[in-house]
Formats: C-alpha cells, structure tokens, sequence
C-alpha cells in the first residue's frame, strides 16, 4: 500500500498565506479517507521540522501558496526536483525544505523520493499582512483553482506504485 | 563614480532583509544598511481580542520561535489577571521551553553556523549547507542530530501538546499536566540531550578551537562590537530563559542596571530610521547617542553572548565547567568578539539540558495542581522571556472585560538591530578592498556578522519566491550593470 500524505502549508493569519490550508481542508472534504491517505490541514512547520512529518510516506503533496509574478488564483505544479531553487522563508532559520529531505534520505530516513514529492503552489497577492480573510481576488477564483488541483490530486492518488528517481 | 551592491535577500535567514553596500570612486565601502524593507502590523491586529486569546494568536507571528512567543504572550496575560499562577505551572512551562531551546539552538548551530566552520568561510557555496557538513563529519554524526532535534521537539509534545504553534498556556496556568507515564518516556531523552550537548562542546573545541585560523577570525576578524550586553537573569546572577529579572552590563563588566519586566519602559526605548521599518532599541536613560560604539553607547547586545556577559555564572554544575572553559579561552570577560555567540548556545544547551534533568527529578512535577482560574482583572501584564535569538518583551493592556486594548511588542532580534547594522558595515569596510571585486567568500563574511546573531525578521512567510536566494546586484550610477547569483 502506498502511504501518501497531504499537507497544508501556511499561516492562517496571515491573508493569502492561507491558501494551503484552505485547499487541504477543500480535498479532504472532497476526497474523503482512503488507506493509506493521510492528511495535515494545518501545517507551519519547515526545515528540519518537515522531517517528521513526512518520513514514512511514499508519496508527499504540497499545497502551498507561491509568488512568481503570475496573476492571483493562478497555480503551478512541480516535482521535489525543481524545490532544489527554491527558498523557504520560514524556516531559513534551520534549511530549506528540498535541503532538509535530502538529508532525511542521506540518513536512511523514509522519506518520499523527488519524483513523489508533489507541489501544488497557488499564485498569491498578499502574504504579508495579518488577517484572517484572503484577497478578494484569491476568494472569488477559489472554487476554480481548487477544483481544478483537487482533480489532479485525485488523478495522483490514484497512480501506481511510487516512482523511482532515475 | 560610486556604486552600490545589494545582497537581498539574506541567505541562511528567516524572513526578508536587505545589505545594500555603497562604495565610493575607489572602490572603498563608503556606507553599508542593513534594511527590513517589510511592515508588520501584529500590534495592531491583536487589539479588540480577548486577552486570553493572544498567546495563541502570537505563535502564528513567527513559525521559528513560536513558544517564545507563546510564553512571553502568556507572563504577560497573567499580568492582565493578576499573576495568579501555581508554581507548578511555572516549572512546566520552563520545563517546556528549555527543551525548545535544545530544539532551536541544535538547528542554528548545525544547519547555521557549522557550514562555516565546518567546511570554511569561503568554501564552495554549493556545498556550504548542512549536506556538506554532514558529508564532512559523518552519517553517524548527521543521525545524531536529527535524533537530538527529534528527542527535543518529542518532549516538548509531550508536555505541551504541540511543538509549534502552542495552545497550551491559559490564564492561572497551562491546560494540561505531565503524568507519570510521559515523564517516564521524557527521562531517557533527557539524559542523551545532555550527552549530546556535550558532543557538540566536543566538536567545537575540535573542529573550531582546533583550527588557529578560525580561533583568529573570532578573536581578532572584523565582528567585535563594544555595546553593552542584556539578558534575564536569576536571584543568583545566572542565565533564566523562562523568569528573572532583565540585566543590563556594559562592555568592561560593570552592571548598568538590572530591572522587572513590568519596568521595561523605564530602560529601554526605540528610535526610528527612515531607511528601514525596524526600529531600533537602546538604553532610555542613556538617550538616544546614534550608532557608536564605546561603553558610554546606549546600544546593547541581546543574544547568547550577551546572555553570557551579563552572568556571574550559569545555573548548573557542567554548563558552569563549560562557561568557564570559554571566557577563559576568550581571555576577557565580558566578550564582545561576536562570533562567539556560536559557542555560547553550545554553553546554554548545557544548562537546558541540566535543568531539564533537574526537573525530571522533581516529585512535583507530575502533580496536578497546574492551573487556578485567575478572579480579577487587573487591566496589564509584561511577560519578558529571552528567546533564542534575544530577550523578547510583551506588554499587554486590557480593558475590564479582558479585551485587549493595546499591546506592544519588542522581539528579540529588534534588540539587536543596531549592533546588526553596525557590525554589518565594519565587516563589509574591513573585508571589501579598493579596486579588488567581492568574492561570493567574501561577501559570505559580511553575512556571517549577522548570522552570528541568529535574527529573525519573520514573523512573516513562508511562500515560495521562485527565485535564487541570494542576488548580488552592482549599481553604477543607480543602474544595474553586474548581477552575481548563488544558492543558500
């Protein structure tokens, strides 16, 4: 059985910040339980952190928000490869995220290989002040852009067993 | 024709912040700002909450040092109550934090701090990460600290409830005790977090102190600041993390002044910059005096170094060995050679360890009497903690109903924001030469200045930016015409 793990990064304070977690809450309601699935609503943790949470899985998605110019609603998906250029602002304090799963499997941890760790980033416009309501531009497009992840998730989940880095 | 180089975002940190370094016709650094171009507004938003509410509203400002966050919010609510708090309650919570402190100061000297030492200042930045420290030292060492940071955060589950993002403390106390069973799981971790402590004295004394260049570097290199020092201290003059009162030594040693938290205001004030959005804090009665160094400035150091300076000894038989060890290696006491602040988290992860020991062998500490329902407001609370990264004060106003009226907020890397900035550009004047273009090792020594301090600017976000980590951007005639590009 494959052991896949959803998860919802953000701070939900934090206006566009929440999006991960608005979408974990939106798949679980849609998806519902399966063996093997599991869920993380609310997850804030990073670096190191991630560790725990992930090892044990074949198989991570990531909902979390993103800021690469593109209009708000927008979402891209990419692999545990293209993380290796990323940054994670919240837990520099300790590594980035790709650095710290490498680690994890440099150290014989289970962690998911980087052609199972999935990235569903939603395009945002503010993540930068406190408040508990995303833009408006990111509210109206949720039952779009949400839909449309929580197909490709589906069509995920549903795959075969896990596949191996080349 | 001067020129301008940018280093923005800084690699290795949490949240944003910016080096701009101006150079002049020569080639010489002219100027250097170190700037937080980002506005919070958390003061703001907690206001019209109910009180109660606010330490678990102000873990969310921060992902990195959320308990610390939490704890100052909760002295500070007990305040608003009328500091009706069992005892019990009170050695949890420090039970509590000294294991986050464990948790904190394992991943900022490892993930931080060591690829510098480890592996050198000047090393390949591609491999200057905990990847390349672990390929240095060995999987088994790498296995050992993510099973010390692991045993850190479990035990701060067990007693808590959570490691991130608490919802554990309440008015009069916290919502949940330690039974008999968890303390029994939390013991054996205890007793290899303290091993563990001490393997990392050991390898500093080998891998940093066993090199006469790095021992140099933090003796003699460009990160010595004569500011003062601040810390919370216990009746004894000893580092406390979680109570104490806020003691303040100059840099020759002399105690300036030692306050309670509630009198804060009385010693500490902020001065506002144009350039940046972080305000600077110094000592109220010495007023404002700029960015100078000397042991009349009105700046101050909050940070472990500092912690370390302004005590007559630590609280614990082998961290007292080990702070021994180091001020006598360092020659003077108190030390203002900054990058020795990597050393003394190492000493203060003895003393956590040991307090955690400490409270393992307490017959109280599974009892049951962890909270009182407070009976009165009294409209105001500060709860002071010192941070990892530095002492961190909440004050909290309320009105009789218990809504938050006002609240103010000084972090624990704001403290430090001028010695940040001042440090920053005597770096980057000694290390930057005329005529001679920065490394990308060069330009990772100015950034070891700040590192040292282990700041925080989150209190922000964690989104991906889909960009490369570090941009070096060369201005001539305020336009960009050399873009220098490397990874965290």
């Amino acid at each position: 059985m494959i052991r896949s793990l959803v998860v919802g990064m953000g701070n939900p304070l934090l206006r566009d910040d929440a999006v991960g977690i608005r979408l974990a809450a939106f798949l679980r309601g849609q998806l519902g339980d399966a063996p093997g699935l599991s869920y993380v609503e609310e997850c804030s943790a990073g670096g190191l952190e991630i560790l725990d949470l992930v090892a044990g899985h074949d198989r991570l998605v990531l909902l979390d928000s993103i800021k690469a110019g593109g209009p708000p609603g927008s979402w891209y998906r990419f692999d545990g490869g293209a993380l290796r250029e990323t940054m994670n602002l919240r837990n520099v304090h300790d590594t980035n995220l790709a650095t710290a799963l490498e680690l994890g499997r440099r150290l014989g941890l289970p962690i998911p290989v980087e052609g199972e760790i999935h990235v569903f980033a939603v395009e945002v416009e503010d993540n930068l002040s406190f408040d508990e309501r995303m833009t408006d531009a990111l509210e109206e497009r949720f039952p779009e852009y949400a839909s449309e992840i929580c197909a490709e998730v589906a069509s995920l989940l549903g795959a075969a067993s896990p596949r191996e880095d080349p | 024709m001067s020129r301008r180089i940018s280093i923005d975002p800084i690699t290795r940190l949490e949240g944003h912040g910016k080096i701009e370094i101006f150079l002049d016709d020569r080639g010489a650094v002219e100027d250097c700002y170190f700037q937080i171009p980002e506005l919070r507004g958390f003061e703001r938003f907690v206001v019209g909450r109910p009180i109660e509410e606010l330490p678990r509203i102000v873990t969310r400002i921060c992902g990195v040092c959320p308990a610390s966050h939490h704890l100052a919010g909760a002295k500070a609510v007990d305040g608003c109550f009328g500091d009706e708090v069992p005892p019990l309650a009170h050695k949890l919570r420090e039970m509590y934090y000294n294991a986050h402190y464990i948790h904190s100061h394992i991943a900022h000297f490892y993930a931080l701090a060591a690829p510098d030492f480890i592996l050198g200042p000047e090393s390949d930045p591609a491999v200057r990460n905990i990847l390349g420290v672990v390929a240095k030292v060995g999987l088994e060492i790498g296995g050992k600290v993510i099973q010390a940071r692991a045993q850190a955060q479990e035990i701060q589950q067990i007693i808590g409830g959570r490691t991130t993002h608490l919802v554990w403390c309440l008015p009069g106390g916290v919502s949940k005790g330690l039974k008999p069973e968890e303390l029994e799981r939390v013991k054996p971790m205890v007793g290899e977090l303290y091993d563990f402590a001490q393997f990392s004295l050991k390898l500093f004394r080998e891998a940093v102190l066993g090199n006469p260049g790095y021992v140099e570097l933090i003796l003699n290199g460009p990160y010595t600041l004569q500011v003062q020092n601040m810390g919370l201290v216990d009746e004894n003059n000893a580092p406390n993390f979680y109570h104490g009162k806020v003691r303040v030594v100059d840099c020759e040693g002399k105690e300036v002044c030692k306050y309670e938290p509630r009198e804060y205001a009385d010693h500490v004030a902020e001065h506002v910059e144009p350039w940046t959005y972080l305000k600077f804090p110094y000592l109220k009665k010495r007023g404002w005096k700029g960015f100078v160094e000397g042991v009349d400035s009105s700046l101050y150091t909050a940070t472990p170094l500092a912690r370390l300076n302004v005590a007559d000894r630590m609280a614990t038989p082998r961290a007292q060995e080990a702070f021994e060890e180091m001020f006598a290696t360092l020659g003077k006491k108190p030390c203002q050679a900054l990058l020795a602040a990597h050393w003394a988290r190492l000493v203060e992860m003895v003393q956590n360890a040991e307090t955690l020991q400490r409270y393992c062998a307490d017959p109280e500490i599974t009892g049951d009497a962890y909270r009182v329902v407070p009976r009165q407001i009294t409209g105001e609370g500060v709860g002071i903690v010192e941070a990892m990264r530095g002492t961190l004060t909440h004050h909290y106003t309320c009105d009789a109903k218990g809504i938050c009226t006002s609240a103010n907020l000084i972090v624990g890397t704001t403290n430090n924001n001028a010695p940040i900035h001042m440090v920053t550009r005597k770096a980057a004047a000694t290390l930057i030469k005329p005529g001679v273009e920065p490394t990308e090792g060069i330009l990772n020594m100015i950034e070891m200045a700040f590192r040292a301090f282990d700041p925080c600017y989150s209190c922000a976000t964690h989104s991906l930016p889909g960009q490369m980590p570090l941009e070096v951007v060369v201005h001539r005639n305020g336009v960009p015409d050399r873009e220098f590009r490397r990874r965290c």
